[in-house]
């Protein structure tokens, strides 16, 4: 087999198999998809200024042009050298950019038609649309960054938050790194310590010296204390599944659409509006939310109503939270015990509808709700947002959160290698055995940052990579 | 050609490779300076220690001589840290070195197919384009060739001795130095540096005051490093302990801008971890005393090896101190302590199997790698022999790796990350140590060996034998109830040894002492062990990735300068090794990694 110089990288994710071609100019849109003012595509590769000259109205300018330097001009199209758009490019020459290659950013007008028309510009020079991740990929392999840096790029890219993004932020500025570096410095310190008495016989160094449990129980704090953080970061991170269920008519469809501020689904006084569940995204407190508006539960002989509500009960078993709706008009305390598979669920609030037409009291731990005139909505929400975070604080932007799960597997790995390590330590057992567990929780470490190279850690970070960053 | 193989060097590495080519039966000429130093014990009059030990029990296993020299001479027999874990414990023997080296020499003259010729080698004959050596040249003038050659020369290639003062050309005190070759190498193209080592004075038995020192006693039982036979009877006599104290410290620092050393006058770097008693001092102020052991370095002689105390420093601050020691206060010296700089050659430029990148058919062992000990010359002398050997039968050479022996850490360690300073066996080098115990050397190594064709039959059979009286120990074990519990669940408790279970279990008895000691660690530490499996998995999984000896790392895109640079030199031969060279980015590895991963896949599409 021959090497050409172009080198083909194949990341084998468990599902979806990327081919990345080193050699390659890569673009992406770097902004959102959408109509926005402005716009900015990034280019990546060797070659890439040179290749993007014949469409550049300075072509000399762009030519000669320092890294970091900034170029007014015109996109053209080089068939009928008429002007595309009016970009600034801004260029990096190599080892500079963002991927640590030569690379190229044009800030252009943010018009969906515009884009197109640049990519097919693009794309006639010889350069490709990069695939999912690539450019984060590009940048981990020329050591631009390590690990915890790269994954914190995909979680920014992906975030659904504000606050998410501020905490993957704090990720990518190498908070993590850091931490985990000096977790590392403090067993490898005790590892230094027991490996140095493996070194002498017991005639040279007596067995007097007092292991250190205090430090590895210490280190063990710290790794336990970002783990628990997993729970949250992925909440904000990946966000939480709320389902609306409950009878027809009891007023899901009118909540859903206060929830989200908009009138997104259908509200009437007929039964069984809503035939299959609506999906929206919202956000609350912070926390990202897929909200779901679903078809009434009631016995129906309508085979498309019948398949809605087998699709409820799907969305059911998979929600988060479930707000349980009924109507306070028709129920009382005896008769919402038909739901009590629902209400026994630890994921389900009861909402007590339409207050504002009856005195009667609502059924007991339920919350009261007016829907259509918004009265009991804030504590609903409150209540809404508590379940979710289980209680706990919500972060501010600049906690340290993991929200991956390939973070948390090796920091639960190192936490589990160092209770072990303890429990040998104390039961007495030689310090050759306590060390097999040290290392196991210094590889950990290791991988967790990068800095131990092994095949499956690429593997599992690269598989889930999105395009343009 | 003259011979298949020349060895230059008969110390411990160039007598394992000597009789490892013979014995695969190739005609192999071992030149050497001087026939009444093969073999020679230059410093230490003992064999083993941690690591060390596990080293000689490997070169045994692999069919090397080592262990059947030690097992004729040894004059004392400790298993270090028998109180401590398995893979902290190890064989270490005293040796009456008159009986070390008569017996190494008598091995090599007994060897068929082994010639013996006393002479220096100056310059290594190279073949046509450069490439290929195909000889050496010595000081008196003869020119012999050979297909392969294996360079051995220890302390000796422009060595230099050092006491104070006094500077003269040698390898070791009274022997001179083998000058030219190393000029000569340089002049080749090799990287050549300089390293130091010392040792420290020989004094005389009857003027020592022994009833002041704390006895140092062998164990009650000898156990033989070879595992061709278990029981081994010789005499055992005793080490002695004594301390350093103030009045030597205040000694040593008034004097020491008398040392060499601190004057500049050495270049090459000393060992950190076996430094001489002034480096020592000066290293740790705040120890108040340092430890000595007194040896005897052979049965027929007076001469006592002060352990402990090795040193540059003139004769008379040497009589001085030494004085001023407990025991040691009459102490007539017959030897001074010295210490000796040489050439040695970065041993990056060797691939794993010691075949040298820049000369084919080259290869070298021993301190001339960097490296220092008896131990850890020969483990790599016979690697050497053997790989010169495949090398001579066109067969792929054999590469030990580190989750399977110690000789496998420490070559891997010199060809991977190279070493500035003379490089020593540890425990703590080997990542898999619990997997490399001293008494498993046979299980792990002897079927290798009888494959390249160093261990007959019998070996085999013998193995077979013992592990299968392990198992018979361990099956009455589980059978034999001692005090209402099973013996062997007796045996996993930490205070308990196989030597307390012989009154309730007098059957054990008739078991060899070797067999009991492996069935004991067996039986202790066997679930612990487990653990590291999965470890050891990893690691193979990344030394499973090979890499082509040839590999283009100029096409490959992406890597950075200062990896590319490291790879080009080393020429790792898997993703696992090309990890361990020292400073390379784990990015870098990564692109190597799944560019190998593309290319296997590749090939299996194909
Ligand atoms: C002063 C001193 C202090 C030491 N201190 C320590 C210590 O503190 N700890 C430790 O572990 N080890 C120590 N040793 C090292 C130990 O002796 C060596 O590690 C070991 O002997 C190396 O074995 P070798 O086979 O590589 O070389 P050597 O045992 O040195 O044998 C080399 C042989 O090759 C011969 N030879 C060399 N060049 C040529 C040539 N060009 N032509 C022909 N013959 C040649 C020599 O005459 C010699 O017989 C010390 C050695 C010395 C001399
Ligand atoms: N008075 C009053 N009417 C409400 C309230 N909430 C909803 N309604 C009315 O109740 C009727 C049903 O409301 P929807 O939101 O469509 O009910 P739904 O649960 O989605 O009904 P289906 O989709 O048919 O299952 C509508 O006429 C709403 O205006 C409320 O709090 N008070
Ligand atoms: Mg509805």
């Amino acid at each position: 087999m021959i090497w050409t110089r172009a080198t083909r990288i194949r990341i084998l994710g468990r599902m979806n198999v990327h081919t990345y071609d080193t050699k390659d100019i890569i673009y992406a849109l770097a902004t959102a998809w959408g109509t926005a003012p402005i716009a900015v595509i990034r280019i990546s590769g060797q070659g890439c200024v040179e290749a993007l000259k014949p469409l550049f109205s300075r072509p000399e300018a762009l030519g000669a042009s320092a890294s970091h330097t900034v170029l007014h001009g015109d996109l053209i199209d080089p068939k009928y050298k008429n002007p595309i758009d009016e970009v600034l490019v801004t260029v990096f020459r190599d080892g500079r950019g963002y991927t640590g290659e030569e690379s190229v950013e044009i800030s252009c007008h943010g018009s969906i038609p515009g884009i197109e028309s640049i990519f097919a510009q693009l794309k006639d020079v010889g350069m490709r649309p990069a695939s999912p991740g690539e450019f984060t990929f590009r940048a981990f392999m020329h050591g631009r960054m390590d690990l915890t840096r790269a994954e914190a790029v995909m979680e920014i890219v992906s975030s659904q938050s504000r606050l998410s993004h501020s905490l993957a932020l704090g990720r990518l500025e190498g908070n993590l790194f850091s931490l985990i570096e000096e977790i590392k410095q403090q067993v490898l310190q005790v590892v230094s310590m027991v490996e140095l008495q493996l070194d002498y016989a017991e005639d040279e160094i007596a067995d007097d010296v007092a292991f250190p449990f205090e430090a590895l129980e210490e280190a063990k704090r710290r790794i336990d204390a970002l783990l628990s953080t997993y729970e949250m970061g992925k909440l904000y991170g990946e966000g939480a599944r709320v389902v609306l269920a409950g009878a027809t008519n009891a007023g899901k469809s009118t909540l859903f659409n206060l929830l989200l501020r908009e009138e997104r689904s259908i509200v009437s006084e007929v039964h069984g509006t809503t035939r299959d569940f609506i999906e929206s995204k919202t956000v609350l407190d912070g926390i990202p939310v897929r909200l779901y508006d679903t078809a009434g539960l009631r016995e129906s002989s309508d085979a498309i109503e019948m398949e809605g509500i087998r699709r409820t009960r799907k969305l059911l078993s998979e929600a988060d939270l479930i707000l349980l709706m009924l109507d306070g008009t028709e129920h009382d305390d005896t008769s919402v015990s038909q739901y009590r598979h629902l209400l026994e669920d630890p994921r389900c609030i009861l909402v007590w509808n339409k207050t504002d037409l009856t005195t009667k009291p609502p059924a007991k731990g339920s919350y009261p709700l007016s829907a259509k005139r918004g009265e009991g909505f804030a504590t609903l929400r409150d209540e809404m947002v508590r379940r979710l975070t289980k209680e706990t604080d919500r972060p501010d932007g600049q906690a340290l959160v993991i929200e991956s799960s390939r973070q948390r597997d090796e920091l639960k790995h190192a936490s589990d290698a160092l209770v072990r390590a303890v429990a040998l330590a104390r039961e007495e057992l030689p310090m050759d055995i306590v060390a097999v567990e040290l290392a196991e929780a210094l590889h950990a470490l290791g991988s967790l940052t990068g800095e131990v190279a092994s095949d499956d850690i690429l593997e599992r970070i690269f598989s889930r990579f999105c395009v343009g960053k | 050609m003259d011979y298949d193989a020349i060895v230059i060097g008969a110390g411990h590495a160039g007598i394992e490779a000597s009789l490892a080519l013979s014995r695969l039966g190739f005609s192999t000429l071992l030149i050497t300076q001087n026939l009444d130093a093969i073999g020679r014990l230059s410093c230490n009059p003992a064999i083993g220690g941690l690591a060390k030990g596990n080293l000689v029990r490997e070169v045994d296993a692999l069919g090397g001589e080592m262990g059947h020299l030690i097992d004729a001479s040894m004059i004392q027999f400790r298993i270090l840290n028998r109180r401590r874990g398995p893979a902290v414990q190890a064989p270490r023997a005293q040796a009456d070195k008159f009986t070390y080296h008569r017996m190494a020499k008598e091995t090599l003259e007994a060897q068929g197919k082994l010639a013996l010729f006393q002479d220096t080698v100056v310059d290594i004959l190279l073949g046509e384009d450069n490439s290929k050596i195909i000889g050496v040249s010595t000081e008196r003038g003869h020119r012999i060739t050979a297909t392969v050659v294996v360079l051995t020369t220890g302390t000796f290639m422009e060595g230099k001795i050092f006491i104070g003062e006094y500077e003269a050309r040698s390898g070791r005190l009274g022997e001179s130095a083998a000058i030219g070759l190393g000029t000569a190498l340089r002049q080749k193209g090799f990287t050549v540096g300089r390293l130091k080592t010392g040792t420290p004075a020989r004094v005389r038995k009857s003027s020592l005051d022994f009833s002041a020192m704390v006895e140092q006693p062998g164990d009650p039982v000898m156990m033989p490093f070879s595992f061709d036979y278990q029981t081994i009877d010789r005499p055992s006599l005793q080490c002695h302990i004594t301390w350093t104290n103030a009045e030597t410290h205040r000694i040593i620092r008034e004097n020491i801008h008398r040392s060499p050393l601190y004057g500049g006058k050495i270049v090459g770097k000393g060992p950190r971890y076996c430094p001489s008693i002034e480096d020592k001092v000066v290293r740790f102020p705040e120890r108040e005393r340092h430890q000595i052991f007194v040896e005897p370095e052979g049965v027929g002689t007076e001469e006592m090896y002060l352990n402990g105390m090795s040193s540059s420093l003139p004769e008379d601050v040497q009589v001085a101190f030494i004085r001023s020691i407990r025991g040691l206060e009459h102490a007539q010296i017959m030897r001074p302590a010295y210490a000796v700089e040489y050439d040695y050659l970065d041993p990056l430029q060797l691939y794993p199997s010691l075949e040298s990148k820049h000369v084919k058919n080259l290869f070298i062992a021993g301190q001339t790698n960097g490296t220092s000990g008896y131990e850890e010359a020969a483990c790599q002398g016979l690697v050497a022999g053997i790989n010169a050997a495949r090398k001579l039968a066109g067969e792929p050479p054999l590469i030990l790796d580190r989750s399977e022996s110690y000789t496998g850490v420490l070559i891997d360690d010199l060809v991977t990350k190279g070493t500035k300073e003379p490089y020593r066996m540890f425990t703590s080098r080997a990542e898999y140590r619990l997997n490399m115990r001293h008494d498993s050397a046979d299980q792990r190594l002897t079927p290798k060996a009888h494959a390249v064709g160093l261990q007959p039959d019998e070996a085999m059979a013998r193995l077979q034998e013992k592990l299968s009286r392990i198992e018979m120990v361990k099956d009455l074990l589980e059978k034999r109830k001692v005090e209402g519990r099973k013996a062997i669940e007796l045996l996993r408790k930490p205070e308990i040894g196989i030597a307390d279970l012989m009154e309730s279990v007098p059957e054990l008895a008739s078991f060899e002492e070797p067999v009991c000691y492996q069935a004991e660690l067996d039986v202790k530490y066997a679930g612990y062990v487990k653990r590291q499996e999965r470890q050891v998995d990893r690691f193979s999984r990344m030394e499973r990735i090979r890499i082509p000896e040839d590999f283009d790392y100029d096409a490959l895109d992406g890597l950075s300068a200062e990896s590319r640079e490291k790879f080009k030199a080393v020429r790792p031969l898997s993703v696992g090794q090309a990890g361990r060279i020292s400073g390379v980015r784990t990015s870098d590895l990564a692109i190597l990694m799944v560019l190998l991963a593309r290319r296997t896949d590749h090939d299996d599409e194909a």
